[in-house]
């Protein structure tokens, strides 16, 4: 299941798209292609193990 | 290859990494990410020196992909751009399955190269691309059925190691390619004596190329050119054209490291010399 954190958008407050991207909405950025992966959770990637952002901000919330 | 190169003046051959697979238009705006993008950014590098592209693949959002049908649109839209550039596939793939780092050497034809990652190397703070030494083997293999030129991608100096082991374990052509790269993280630490221990520690009669990431990208370019190597230069590996000043494309860092070579008096290949240099 992709992270919770993770929408598709084609704007932001200082960048657009003409296709939506990933966004993460834990530290309002755009992501970079790659970390799309691990938030789609896609092949063997899974956001909950391999991307920092989402363990630092779970972490903050227990 | 070595100093005696640049005395002599030998051709130094352009590789122009487009688009990569890790960062992009979110990165810099300019970074081609389309079929379209791609093919005209590669004529756009040809015309300024470069006599091989390297290249990735992405689905419509810029997001990696894969698949040999996207490689394939991507091909074409460099030939339809292009003369007769050298074109060089990617076969890296962090995290994804074995079976999808061959998807890129099934295009018609097959790219005349490809990169071969020669080890693990970290991602972020908790992942690492494996590239097991069976994989670089099973790639090789393809590689060889396909009559593609294999670019060792030697991310640190381990990597060294296993472009011996390789050698040991498998019949490469000659000449070896490699790739020496620089940069943070579990890449070799961007040095100059660093730089000078790594040609020096090739096997005997390797070629190599030179690639820095980021603000690396022309002063280990420039060692590349003085010490009778090739270089790689593009965004894929730097956004940026100077400090704080994002390039307009991947042309703009071709014609600057072009301006060096030619100021430095090693005259850029043609694709012609580029291909009898790497034996393709």
């Amino acid at each position: 299941m992709p992270c919770p954190y993770l929408e598709y958008r084609d704007t932001s407050a200082d960048q657009s798209f003409d296709e939506a991207r990933a966004f993460c909405t834990v530290v309002e950025e755009f992501v970079q292609p790659m970390r799309a992966d691990i938030c789609n959770d896609r092949y063997a990637l899974d956001h909950e193990s391999h991307c920092e952002i989402y363990r630092a901000h779970a972490e903050g919330e227990e | 290859m070595s100093y005696e190169a640049f005395l002599d003046g030998d051709p130094v051959i352009v590789t122009a990494a487009l688009t990569g697979g890790v960062h992009g238009k979110e990165a810099n705006p300019n970074v081609p990410e389309t079929p379209e993008e791609i093919g005209r950014a590669a004529g756009e590098v040809e015309a300024a020196g470069a006599s091989v592209v390297h290249l990735h693949a992405r689905r419509p959002n810029g997001e990696r992909s894969f698949d040999t049908e996207r490689f394939q649109e991507i091909d074409d839209a460099v030939r339809r751009h292009t003369d007769d550039v050298v074109i060089q596939h990617s076969t890296g793939g962090t995290g994804a399955p074995d079976a999808d780092r061959h998807r890129p050497l099934r295009t018609d034809p097959p790219p005349e190269m490809a990169s071969l990652d020669m080890g693990p190397l970290n991602r972020y703070d908790h992942l690492t691309s494996e590239n097991t030494r069976g994989l670089v083997d099973s790639l090789h293999a393809e590689m060889v059925d396909r009559g593609i030129k294999p670019e060792l991608e030697v991310f640190n100096d381990g990597h060294r190691n296993e472009v011996h082991g390789l050698l040991a374990r498998r019949d490469l052509a000659d000449p070896v390619y490699a790739t020496l790269i620089f940069g943070p993280g579990t890449l070799t630490r961007p040095r100059p004596e660093h730089f000078l221990t790594a040609i020096a520690d090739l096997p005997d009669g390797a070629t190599f190329n030179t690639l820095g990431f980021g603000r690396h990208q022309l002063p280990f370019a420039t060692m590349g050119i003085l010490f009778g190597g090739h270089v790689r230069v593009g965004l894929e590996d730097n956004v940026y054209y100077e400090r704080g000043e994002l390039a307009e494309s991947n042309a703009q860092l071709v014609e600057r490291v072009v301006r060096v070579a030619e100021e430095l008096g090693r005259p850029v290949a043609t694709t012609d010399e580029a291909r009898e240099i790497l034996g393709l």
